[in-house]
């Protein structure tokens, strides 16, 4: 499966993105005036569809909401808000962080967690938001059998590709998945990662394809184990 | 799922309970004296700790919270967990709600759709894992019929999906109504992944400009 991501703005707008394209979607759109522009107007179309389905909850529903209000902290005033943010929005890598326009939908869990993510991308953020922001990236999306996903995000303008792996099956022995760069048969190791992972690989020319084996701890020269996972570039 | 005929014609803003508050709010607390206070507004109060306006959001948005989360998830308990969480959340949150982004009541929906739609799925991950077999099947056909025929309250968000193709407005109610990635919509649908997102597009352009949202 291969999409260009400014066409995952309307699935975006009507939810219909599962938990890892939105968050890819979301990195695209800090990047992308195109959909930044139109996000407004699909999300308030959407709300539209929302409203219609209104229906008079049970009236006790109020009390016992006001109740908890009454007992509930708040979270104080996000300084960092707005001029700050946008800032941050700049520098930061920004994988996983939540959407402009849904920034506020993360709550405090969230927030470290989206915190911990872009920490993991830091380092190598300006090339990962250079590859989202390609206007030929493409996006490829493999689910596995046993769990998780891996994701290839590449660009031929930026001869480099991102490839984010994210809960596959954790491995007896200490194990690890390996991930290679295929150029005429011949791999070239990109690294490894136990379950979860994220790294950039770069000069895609005359490459034909990502494969991912299993490995021993620590990764091998050279693959010892056939592919669990091809994908094309 | 329960449908009452009536309700189509009541104020959709503002029942009774929150007259007095808004009114008070209005006299003590607007900035503006005067001006009439939007929800954004209220937002504004309810992060500042503010009951009276967090009571007036609820009574402008409770119903269509509620009523978004029990389309989608169909339980009425489980609808009406949601809509706690959502408006406690609201209640936690507003400092975080940015007005330069949108407006607060898509803000609000947005909360409450992700929740609702979060739920079914989390919901169908669960049966998923007892019922390993069936894992690829699509809803069956009555299920899918009945999103398209389904008996929308409001008359302007209706004649504007009557407007669209069959395809787009399918794509657009299994979506936004069940839950549906649209890898799930295209599958039930029988239909490509690509010509699915373009039909979402097309049907979300046509429905934007039909319903006259600015853009
Ligand atoms: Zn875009």
């Amino acid at each position: 499966m291969t999409t260009d991501l400014h066409s995952l703005m309307a699935p975006y707008a009507l939810n219909a993105l599962d938990s890892w394209e939105r968050e890819t979607f979301e990195a695209h759109l800090e990047q992308c005036d195109d959909c930044r522009a139109e996000l407004a107007g699909f999300v308030a179309t959407a709300a539209r569809l929302g409203e219609a389905a209104k229906q008079a909850p049970p009236a006790e529903l109020r009390d016992r909401l006001l109740a908890a209000a009454a007992t509930t902290p708040q979270e104080r005033p996000v300084v960092t808000a707005l001029a700050q943010r946008r800032g941050l929005r700049r520098t930061l890598p920004r994988l996983a962080m939540a959407a402009a326009f849904l920034v506020g939908t993360v709550g405090v869990g969230g927030y470290v967690a989206e915190r911990n993510q872009a920490d993991n991308y830091r380092a190598d953020s300006q090339t990962i938001t250079s590859v989202l922001a390609a206007a030929d990236a493409k996006t490829s999306i493999k689910t596995f059998g046993g769990g998780g996903k891996v994701q290839l995000i590449s660009s031929a303008s930026k001869n480099s590709a991102v490839i984010v792996a994210s809960d596959l099956p954790t491995l007896k022995n200490s194990k690890v998945y390996q991930v290679w760069l295929v150029k005429d048969d011949s791999p070239t190791s990109q690294g490894t990662f136990a379950s979860s992972g994220a790294m950039i690989m770069k000069g895609l020319v005359g490459v034909d394809h990502v494969a991912i084996t299993v490995e021993p701890k620590g990764g091998s020269r050279q693959p010892t184990t056939a592919p669990i996972s091809t994908i094309a570039v | 799922m329960t449908r009452n005929k009536d309700r189509g014609k009541e104020n959709p803003v503002a029942p009774t309970a929150s007259q007095s508050a808004v009114t008070h709010l209005r006299l003590a607390d607007s900035p503006e004296a005067g001006g009439p206070l939007d929800l954004g507004d209220l937002l504004l109060l309810v992060a500042r700790g503010d009951e009276q306006a967090f009571a007036a959001i609820y009574d402008a948005l409770g119903a269509s919270v509620y009523g978004l989360a029990r389309r989608v998830v169909r339980d009425p308990s489980r609808a009406e967990e949601i809509s706690q969480e959502v408006f406690i959340q609201v209640w936690k949150s507003a400092a975080r709600f940015d007005p330069a982004r949108g407006n607060a009541k898509s803000w609000i929906l947005t909360l409450a759709h992700r929740r609702a739609v979060d739920a079914v799925r989390h919901d169908q991950a669960a049966t998923n894992r007892e019922n390993k077999y069936d894992w690829s099947n699509g809803p069956d056909f009555d299920e899918v019929e009945e999103t398209v025929t389904i008996s929308l309250e409001h008359e302007q968000v209706r004649r504007c999906l009557d407007g669209l193709t069959e395809l787009q407005r399918e794509a657009v109610n299994l979506a936004y109504y069940k839950g549906f990635t649209y890898a799930e919509v295209a599958e039930s649908l029988g239909a490509n992944t690509a010509t699915v997102k373009t039909r979402m597009r097309d049907g979300i352009v046509r429905l934007r400009d039909c319903m006259g949202v600015g853009a």
